[in-house]
């Protein structure tokens, strides 16, 4: 029998991205077990109801996450919208649809990065990294910030963008195109690169979904399930076709998120046909009472918005289940029985975004 | 002659650090260039022993220091000993003994990281050792004796009775330099999952004196791979500084064109290729020896 | 609308169940295939209202229990394994009596200093 070792992982790892603390019980180099433990960054937001309004809302939902904030915003902003029947206006519509995909174009580019760092090749980090530069200049451009930008308002969007500055982005996202099949070449196609995520971190079908797995999770072990396709904000006016994998390792979840960035891009250059010229937002009165689930695709899965008003100014309940939520599940069940030296790839693998995970 | 040979020793002990840390210092602005970035000064490297040495240690182990310093002390040996031009053999097996002594360093703290990384220091040797030790046969097939004094002296460059073996020390070069893809026990960079590997727990002046070491090594790693060109008409000198500088860039090269291995593909892949270089040049070079 | 009908809408379909129902509807859904989506707690006057939401493609169905702050529900970590992070936070956050949780936390998984801040409101 060999023996066994407890090696602490986290809070505090160079490969982590954000702080979580595993307990991996190790033979050898095989990991045996992975007791997670989290509340690092539990800020206890969602108790803000209390004392924020709905409106102010809006802001304490964006700051649950850097990465995730715009789709945070507008998750919110939809569930409140469903509950005072506000008729947001298209443009609006399409407007949020655009920001949407720059930032999972902005998110996934991060996560490829990461995810080169975490198996050792910084350079393909950096070249990541500055292709997302080009993505967070768009979003100063057209919201004065790069991270954290407060568009989203109950009824549509605080700002717009105009024609000219929107042809000279669909221009860049045409340009990126080409860089992105250069870059993403690199991934699928190294050797070594190939090594580190071939057959690590296998999840069937059947175990993604009673582990309740969400997103690239989901989909890279072959189930066809986007929540974009439920026709929100105005994902119902454009072709979205979910990017899945029969796979189930790595890889498999590599090629399947590098599929979403090109989709993304498909998308961007839809809306920038179809957007609808009119107001950006509409005027909202009075209190919301009632109650709604909002589900949003973010990057890193499905995202449950529930939000419970009682007729007064401060809601009831505002609940955000995020996919990293949803994801640490299926990902201790890939831990198990792998090798030390894929522990880290594995942690990324679900995309983890432990600050909306702990709220 | 014995006046040379110790002007060589003393100059590589006193110059060595230096030049160490010159090419250090090139390794890094070259991989920022390469990855689109400014990079950092030639002579950060310096700037930051420097620092080093000036920061405060709070030591649970003492042993650690005597494990280290011991570590030092061997590899600026087996240097020594190279560039004097005595047994290259010998160089190498006091080499081998410093990286024990880093290794048994590592393993006296109580980190799992360090424990871990120092099992993988010790396959990181098996799988380098072989390459090393043929080499050290092929340059006395090819020039008659383990002598450096000698090897320097002879008439053709060891290379052309020796290309197997360059590629296959080339290759293994990368694992002894900690390049990415063998990098699997302490890389330049703290991104990977033992953390900072083998010197995990070192820090201030320790770390410092690991750095100095490994500057140490590299002289005379490089100084092996410029003993391939040298041969007995001084031209070759300056021939073996450019193949020096050739090879030491296509290490950082292949650091940033390559991810991280895992250690299994790093044995298989180093005896493979100790067997197939090493192995095919040594028959080919014992047939030309007989049939002579 | 028919009950599909709701489900696939936006939102999905709420319904309320007994305490005593919840682990045989867990159980249908189970064998049915759903998907665990979420589980929520939200504290009304001495009430806490507990949604247990799951999905099949894209149906949305809500389970919920209306139970008074004392009363004790069942663990469905034993049916859905990964209920056990929304089970330990509902009662490390709130104090809903849930028995039998696969693993239970022990109230540890957020390590806050304030015991279930989340049982009462406090108008600020």
């Amino acid at each position: 029998m060999a023996k066994q070792t407890v090696v602490p992982f986290g809070p505090q790892h160079p490969v982590l991205p954000e702080p979580i603390h595993l307990d991996l019980v190790l033979e050898d180099e095989t990991v045996v077990e992975a007791v997670p433990s989290i509340g690092y960054v539990h800020r206890g937001l969602e108790k803000l109801v209390e004392k924020k309004d709905f409106n102010e809302m809006v802001y304490v939902a964006e700051r649950i996450c850097g990465i995730c904030s715009f789709m945070h915003g507008m998750g919110y902003c939809e569930a409140v919208e469903h509950i005072m029947h506000v008729d947001v206006p298209a443009r609006a519509k399409y407007l949020r649809t655009l920001w949407c995909e720059m930032s999972r174009l902005h998110s996934h580019l991060l996560w490829l990065g990461l995810l080169a760092d975490a198996f050792g090749f910084e350079s393909l980090f950096m070249q990541s990294w500055r292709m997302r530069e080009k993505i967070l200049d768009m979003f100063e451009a057209s919201t004065g910030g790069r991270v954290i930008f407060s568009v989203n308002r109950i009824g549509g969007v605080l700002k717009d963008i105009p024609p000219e500055m929107l042809r000279d982005f669909l221009k860049r996202f045409d340009d990126m195109g080409a860089d992105l099949r250069r870059l993403t070449r690199t991934f699928l196609d190294d050797y070594s690169v190939n090594e580190r995520l071939r057959d690590v971190g296998f999840l069937t079908k059947e175990q993604a979904l009673s582990l309740g797995a969400v997103g690239p999770m989901l989909r890279a072990s072959g189930v066809c399930y986007d929540v974009r396709k439920t026709g929100y904000a105005a994902y119902g006016d454009l072709e979205v076709e979910p990017v899945v994998s029969t796979i189930g390792d790595s890889y498999a979840r590599c090629q399947v998120r590098i599929g979403e960035l090109f989709q993304s891009l498909d998308l961007i250059r839809q809306v920038g046909e179809k957007m609808p010229t009119g107001p950006i937002a509409v005027p909202v009165k009075g209190n919301p009472e009632g109650e709604f689930f909002m589900r949003c695709e973010q990057p890193r899965g499905e995202a449950v918005y529930y939000v419970r008003a009682n007729g007064t100014k401060n809601l009831d309940r505002m609940r955000v289940r995020t996919p990293t939520f949803a994801n640490i599940p299926a990902m201790l069940q890939t831990l198990k029985g792998s090798q030390l030296a894929d522990v880290p790839l594995l942690i990324l693998t679900i995309d983890p975004c432990i600050s909306c995970t702990e709220r | 002659m014995n006046t040379t040979r110790l002007l060589c020793c003393l100059g590589y002990i006193l110059l060595a650090p230096f030049i160490g840390g010159l090419l250090d210092g090139i390794d890094r602005k070259l991989s920022a260039r390469m990855q689109g970035r400014t990079g950092p000064s030639i002579l950060q490297p310096f700037y930051d022993i420097i620092k080093l040495f000036h920061k405060q240690i709070f030591l649970v182990n003492h042993s650690q220091f005597f494990l280290v310093g011991s570590y030092l002390v061997f590899v600026i040996f087996s240097g020594a000993l190279m560039f004097a031009g005595y047994d290259l053999l010998m160089s190498f097996f006091a080499l081998t003994t410093a990286a024990m002594f880093l290794v048994l360093a590592s393993c006296s703290t109580h980190s799992p990281f360090s424990a871990m990384a120092s099992q993988r220091e010790l396959l990181q040797m098996m799988s380098y050792e072989p390459m090393v030790l043929l080499a050290c046969v092929g340059f006395y097939l090819a020039t008659g004796s383990f002598q450096v004094s000698d090897i320097i002296q002879s008439n053709l460059s060891p290379i052309v009775f020796l290309p197997g073996f360059f590629i296959g020390f080339v290759y293994i070069l990368t694992i002894k330099m900690r390049k990415s893809p063998f990098d699997i026990s302490t890389a330049h960079h703290a991104h990977q999952e033992m953390v900072r590997g083998v010197t995990t727990e070192m820090v201030g002046s320790l770390y410092a004196i690991t750095q100095i070491a490994e500057w140490y090594e590299n002289v005379m790693l490089l100084g092996i791979v410029a003993l391939f060109f040298i041969n007995g008409n001084p031209i070759s000198w300056p021939l073996a500084i450019l193949g020096v500088l050739f090879v030491y860039f296509l290490e950082t090269l292949i650091d940033n064109t390559t991810a991280r291995l895992k250690w299994s593909k790093v044995l298989s892949s180093a005896w493979l290729v100790t067997l197939l270089f090493g192995g095919l040049n040594l028959l080919v070079l014992d047939l030309m020896i007989k049939y002579r | 609308m028919t009950e599909q009908e709701t489900m696939t809408a936006p939102g999905g379909l709420i319904e309320e169940i007994p305490v005593q129902d919840l682990l045989p509807r867990v159980i249908e859904k189970k064998i049915a295939n759903w998907r665990l989506c979420q589980i929520c707690a939200v504290t009304l006057q001495g009430l806490y209202e507990l949604s247990y939401s799951f999905a099949d493609g894209y149906e949305f169905h809500t389970l919920r229990l209306v139970i008074g702050s004392d009363e004790e529900v069942p663990s469905i970590s034993q049916v859905y394994d990964c209920a056990f992070l929304y089970e330990n936070e509902m009662r490390e956050l709130f104090g809903v009596h849930i028995q039998h949780i696969a693993p239970d936390m022990q109230d540890k998984l957020y390590r806050i200093d304030t015991k279930t801040p989340f049982a009462e409101k406090r108008r600020g």
